[in-house]
């Protein structure tokens, strides 16, 4: 494409070694420490006086007979499942609703996803935490209205197990539907429409037009947008922390809450590191899958 | 029918933000009331006072500003080098680093922020802006190489033949052609950059123990006070100022967005 340039030149080398002298030491050298952390029994102590030992394996012994370690995994594959399956689906919803709307209305549903994709996630975490307060939180009001569940005004949303998964959940997809609504609806506006009058003639009812042809020409569309989902979904730390800290107990602790406790509130940093090697592996496969897919996507590297 | 399920659809997602800025605007006796105002009787603007006027405000916006700034510069400055490296040359290893590039936007946040700590512990950088700008160089500067390479990538080589046929070298093509035809790129880089950093609660929290060097994301969420209680219109107002220039950002650069989002520049 290009490379009119010398091959044998050597600008490239040069361009590049700022960036990758940098890049060395503050994210290359970081997950080898990492690795090499993980097999020592670095701790608080070790904060200040530098001493450690070398450990060998134990840390991941430990860590693969820790029940409070599957717990946390099987916690974050469940809520990851259900945080993509429910953006992804509202996305789609949203992204085929976009489609059939005139102007104006397209227009304004662009800008009410940029904006709730727009808010940080600290003062989202934050307003989700005034909405459910519990006493004075408008979603409490709201319930209460409904006459369904009794007077729910003091409910404590961050204090009951599943509650404060529906409000976490609330809160994830609400900022995660804007992306795959605005990806998908790119996606949906290149389908030819020759194939859908073709399928109408036919007779195909709405739906089935949706479901053979829109759907086929979203399919890679809609892979990317659910791997990128489940690989942020599963790496969320801000608004779990934020919300309800991994509690009440270790009801919300996923993969993240439970390596930052371990790290940096029991300061068992070998151990947390280990964890951590673990969580990245098992997130690795599915990067693998991700990167794989933008290549064929067409993506030029 | 559809237009129905639109304008239902505007008011659900759209009522955080309101519920943000109608509390902001409430006087305290309104935001604690059994039945909530849906918009505010008596507007006042003293919860933005309350925010700004906090002990901490002036000096965590400055910690912010200064680290935010240092990270944004270093990325584009490193970055845009390294981009045009990627785009406009052909070398051997060009697809590893660009795999390499992408797969460590993929890392989960605590397997950097581990690392890091102990790093800095031993260098005795913790609570310093260095360490802060370190840890948000590293997670900025892929993405802000790879978003730049994609503009690099899309300048058609003829402008780079004429150069040469001009009798331009390697660096003058790079510095007076190529660079002025990426600046729109450079701008939307700097602008993730930005987000990027400004938003970061994690590195930030664990990494400046000292409330004087918090930076507003951190000093945002330490508004709760478990003895006071927390002081919610104050809390909401002061969200609304640090959720501005975000939003205001994020409407300037909406066509890159979603290209951006894909190389892990805005995570949800």
């Amino acid at each position: 494409m290009t490379a009119r340039l010398d091959r044998r030149d050597l600008a490239p080398l040069w361009l590049l070694s700022p960036a990758g002298l940098v890049l060395a030491v503050v994210t290359l050298a970081p997950i080898g420490f990492l690795v090499f952390t993980s097999f020592t029994d670095y701790n608080q102590r070790t904060l200040f006086t530098g001493v450690y030992t070398f450990v060998g394996a134990d840390q991941y012994v430990t860590l693969l007979r820790s029940g409070a370690f599957w717990a946390s995994l099987v916690r974050t594959v469940l809520f990851t499942a259900a945080m993509v399956a429910g953006s992804v689906l509202i996305g789609m919803g949203v992204s085929h609703l976009s489609t059939r709307l005139g102007r104006a209305w397209r227009y304004t549903v662009t800008v009410v996803l940029i904006v709730a994709w727009a808010m940080p996630n600290v003062a989202s975490s934050l307003v989700w935490n005034w909405l459910f307060q519990p006493g004075y939180g408008v979603a409490n009001w709201m319930l209460a209205q409904l006459r369904i569940f009794g007077d729910t005004t003091s409910l404590n949303w961050a204090q009951d197990p599943a509650l404060a998964y529906v409000s976490i959940w609330l809160l994830i997809v609400w900022q995660a539907v804007p992306f795959i609504a605005l990806t998908l609806y790119a996606a949906e506006t290149q389908v030819p429409h020759e194939y859908k009058e073709a399928a109408r003639l036919d007779g195909a009812s709405e739906f089935a037009v949706y479901r053979i042809v829109t759907l086929t020409f979203l399919r890679p569309t809609l892979l990317l947008v659910t791997i990128l989902s489940v690989i942020w979904d599963y790496n969320v730390f801000n608004q779990i922390w934020l919300i309800s800290r991994g509690g009440p107990g270790d009801a919300t602790s996923t993969l993240g809450v439970y390596t930052y406790k371990t790290a940096f509130v029991g300061f068992q940093v070998g151990h947390g590191a280990a964890v951590s090697v673990v969580t990245t592996l098992l997130l690795l496969a599915l990067t693998a899958v991700y990167i794989r897919n933008l290549l064929r996507a067409g993506e030029d590297l | 029918m559809k237009n129905a399920v639109a304008a239902v659809f505007c008011l659900v997602w759209l009522f955080p933000v309101y519920w943000m800025v109608n509390t902001a605007l409430k006087p305290r006796p309104e935001v604690m009331t059994p039945t909530p105002h849906f918009w505010p009787h008596q507007p006042t603007l003293d919860n933005f006072t309350a925010a700004v006027t906090q002990p901490q405000f002036l000096t965590d916006l400055r910690n912010s500003v200064v680290v935010v700034a240092a990270t944004v510069l270093a990325s584009i400055v490193l970055g845009i080098f390294a981009a045009a490296a990627l785009s406009r040359f052909r070398f051997p290893g060009r697809r590893t680093i660009l795999v390499v590039i992408l797969a460590v936007q993929m890392l989960p946040a605590t397997a950097m922020l581990i690392p890091l700590f102990t790093m800095f512990n031993s260098l005795d950088l913790l609570g310093t802006y260095l360490a802060l700008i370190l840890a948000y160089v590293a997670t900025v500067l892929p993405f802000s190489i790879w978003v730049m390479r994609g503009f690099f990538a899309a300048i058609p080589a003829e402008v780079e033949e004429a150069a040469q046929i001009d009798g331009a070298g390697t660096w003058r093509i790079l510095v007076s052609v190529l660079f002025p035809l990426v600046a729109p790129g450079v701008i939307a880089t700097g602008i993730f950059a930005f987000i990027a950093a400004w938003n970061d609660y994690l590195i930030a929290y664990t990494f400046m123990p000292d409330e004087s060097r918090y930076t507003l994301p951190v000093w945002l969420a330490s508004f709760t006070n478990p003895h006071t209680g927390t002081d919610f219109g104050a809390q909401m107002a002061a969200s609304v100022l640090f959720s501005v220039p975000v939003i205001v950002f994020f409407l300037l650069i909406q066509r890159n967005l979603v290209a951006g989002m894909s190389a892990g520049a805005v995570k949800g």
